[in-house]
């Protein structure tokens, strides 16, 4: 084994990679310190009943992850979740390709609109959720002087066990559209602009030359969207945190949500680890879905 | 020479801050954790810069104040306990986290002659809470227990035609009272409730602000409040039915309250709110800055029934110190000197709160204090929260319960059953 190490170093110093491999040693070293071996250890946790201030850790094999299937709690957490997923993923990413097709025209001040449109991605979660819990506040908040002014019914936004959900997925549309605009942007600017001239010569309009040349050609950019977004969603937190807490009576927890009450709220460790594994393994089976249905409508011209 | 000379002044520098370093790693610190900001008024006096300073001189010690997130506190203790890094010696904690540290076996016990002498001195509401079983103490409850009370607005009550000094004395004038003095604009939207709830947040503070109907129909959390282990939920009967139903038929049958004014403090030092039942040591703290002009009067909350007993919650925060704490022996004896019977007074004078030992009561200024005069009746019909060690699973379920009924998510029947299912969940496995 020694000899074999020798001589790979050897090699590897005639052939000038040792370098490379010396550059990413911190971030290899600090990836698998602080991102592969606590998910490994929660992982071996799951299958613990873990009692840190006791030092104490029993096996129980499954039972966690049993005790998930008769969890109300979860379960609602769980299909809150997908709901999240299946409102801010799609909305989202809607919004975002028609204001980057609109935005990839040359006007003045696009840049301008650029900048506006991708700050609220830039901007800490927590105090933009802190101002929108403002906005939402039904005696003070924006939102309802505005129903009001337009003589509206205000609405309860956040008090409400049937609006919470739908107003955490408001915000987090808006905070994530940005992003969503940039990246469609710089897929835009990939399509050659010949397709659009071919089209245009011979008598398409602009919605057909939309849905025939831009949107298949954007397939990759689109895909990259709806997985990162995807499993964005699947680890909301933070803004269901500030906004809401996972309130009222449980109407807008998420998983991530039911995973911290339970670690760190009720020193569970080895259920929330339980919780945690299932997410991975929902979020792994979306992303493989994703990109295997992606992968055939590619499209090349 | 010059060199030696030199030298010499630099080992004599030396020396001298040697000396001075290791005499004062020589001295103990102990470290109290308190909540900082607003989140309490009892926590003021973790403000004073010398505090602890009498004690300091005559044990030759530091106490080092540390103030802690409150929304982040009760997490931070158990990372510093768990990991046995920075364990504090003194945690000012709320009393209805003691369960779920007990439950982990994380704190240590009053020795037992302190805890004797301290049980024979106090308010009988007072030793109650101390006491978690034939005399055993895991902690100092501390002055100006949170009492909760029934706050009024009274030139709200005058508005509406009510006598401004007196207080609904039953549900059925409470309801009425409400009517009265809640406020709608011209398309008929509640701006002024006659009622302010709490239904928002952990499921702990819901329950919190609804124990006083809770007692007062008769029904309780737990069938054994004394009890570490054991016993079933209490709730699930007509008196817990009635309690909800209560503020539900305010809800959606009078209409003299909304859900749209979760703060229930805020509100009603804000005049959004006729009423309210919380910390009554909140609004008097809270009251001189934030709304000066207030007239409020403070009572106990109202009965189900003429001539039932009124109950209401007493919710202290409390000196504990945890099993792995390092200094145990000068950490009692640093809590012990805080909760004096003169230091009792002292504080109590100082921030207009109520004492703990029997003999302040009745010592000037605080015997004639109409604030503390009103806390003195109230506090015999006050309730500590059990001692049972799934009290979180058990409020985490009523507060749910609560707040699925109010926001119609289910009937008051359904909403109770499921809660005292996981409730008494919550009491077999902490009896495990």
């Amino acid at each position: 084994m020694v000899n074999q190490i020798k001589q790979w170093i050897q090699v590897a110093r005639r052939r000038h990679y040792i370098h490379p491999y010396l550059f990413i040693a911190p971030l290899v070293i600090s990836f698998t310190i602080f991102r592969l071996y606590p998910s490994f250890q929660t992982l071996r946790y799951s299958f613990y009943q873990v009692e840190l201030l006791k030092q104490k850790t029993t096996w129980i094999g499954m039972e966690n992850f049993l005790a998930l299937f008769e969890d109300e709690i979860f379960i609602r957490s769980f299909i809150n979740t997908l709901k999240y997923c299946l409102y801010m993923v799609p909305i989202s990413t809607v919004i975002g390709l028609v204001l980057a097709v609109f935005l990839n025209v040359k006007f003045r001040m696009s840049n301008f609109f650029k900048a506006i449109c991708f700050s609220p991605y830039i901007t800490s979660t927590v105090a933009a959720a802190m101002v929108w819990s403002w906005l939402y506040n039904p005696q003070f908040g924006l939102f309802n002087a505005v129903l009001k002014l337009l003589h509206l019914h205000p609405q309860s936004w956040l008090a409400s066990s049937r609006q919470a959900l739908m107003s955490v997925i408001i915000f987090s549309i808006w905070k994530i559209v940005g992003y969503n605009i940039i990246i469609f942007i710089a897929g835009l600017q990939t399509i050659p602009n010949v397709y659009y001239e071919a089209a245009t010569i011979d008598g398409a309009g602009p919605f057909t030359r939309f849905f025939r040349i831009t949107l298949p050609l954007l397939v990759p950019t689109t895909t990259f969207i709806l997985i990162y977004n995807t499993i964005l969603a699947f680890q909301v937190f933070d803004q269901v945190f500030v906004l809401t807490g996972g309130g009222p009576a449980h109407a807008s927890t998420v998983v991530v949500m039911e995973i911290y009450q339970q670690a760190f709220l009720k020193y569970r460790f080895g259920y929330a680890a339980a919780m945690a594994v299932v997410l991975f393994v929902c979020i792994l089976a979306i992303t493989i879905v994703q990109y295997v249905i992606s992968e055939r409508r590619e499209v090349v011209y | 020479m010059n060199k030696l000379f030199v030298v010499g002044k630099l080992l004599l520098t030396l020396a001298v801050v040697m000396v001075f370093t290791v005499g004062a790693a020589a001295t103990e610190t102990i470290v109290l954790w308190y909540p900082g900001g607003e989140i309490t008024s009892v926590a003021l006096l973790f403000h004073e810069k010398d505090l602890f300073s009498e004690f300091e001189v005559q044990n030759d010690c530091r106490v080092e104040l540390v103030a802690q997130d409150y929304d982040f506190m009760q997490q931070k203790i158990f990372t510093a306990l768990a990991s046995q890094k920075a364990v504090p010696d003194i945690l000012f904690i709320d009393q209805s986290w003691v369960p779920g540290f007990l439950k982990e076996d994380a704190l240590d016990q009053v020795p037992e002659v302190d805890a004797a002498a301290w049980l024979e001195a106090v308010d009988p509401v007072v030793k109650q809470a101390s006491d978690y079983g034939e005399g055993t103490m895991y902690c100092y409850p501390q002055y100006g227990a949170d009492i909760y009370g029934l706050t009024w607005n009274k030139d709200y009550f005058a508005e509406a035609g009510l006598d401004p000094e007196i207080a609904p004395q039953t549900w059925e004038e409470f309801r009425e009272y409400c009517v009265k003095t809640c406020k709608k604009d011209e398309a008929g939207n509640i701006i002024r409730v006659g009622y302010a709830i709490r239904h928002l947040g952990q499921p702990h503070g819901v329950v919190h602000k609804f124990l006083w109907a809770l007692w007062s129909a008769g029904a309780d959390l737990v069938t054994d409040p004394k009890a570490l282990r054991g016993g079933k939920a209490a709730f699930n009967n007509e008196g817990g039915r009635k309690a909800l139903q209560l503020v539900y038929d305010m809800l959606y049958t009078d209409k003299s309250t909304s859900l749209d004014f979760p703060d229930p403090r805020t509100a009603f030092l804000q005049g959004l709110a006729s009423m309210q039942i919380s910390e009554t040591i909140s609004i008097q703290t809270r009251q001189p800055t934030e709304a000066p002009n207030l007239k409020w009067g403070v009572a106990m909350p109202p009965v189900m029934e003429k001539g039932m007993t009124p109950a209401t919650n007493y919710n202290p925060w409390v000196y504990a110190v945890p099993r792995t704490a390092q200094h145990k022996d000068l950490t009692w004896k640093a809590i012990k000197w805080i909760n004096s019977k003169e230091k009792d007074y002292q504080f109590c004078v100082k921030y207009r709160m109520t004492p703990r030992y029997k003999e302040n009561w009745d010592r000037e200024p605080l015997v004639s204090d109409p604030y503390i005069v009103a806390l003195r009746a109230m506090i015999p019909y006050a309730h500590p929260y059990p001692n049972n060690l799934g009290l979180n699973g058990i409020m985490e379920a009523l507060g749910t319960a609560i707040q699925k009924v109010w926001h119609k998510e289910a009937s008051v029947d359904e909403a109770l059953n499921e809660a005292e299912r996981l409730a008494n969940k919550a009491i077999e496995e902490a009896a495990k």
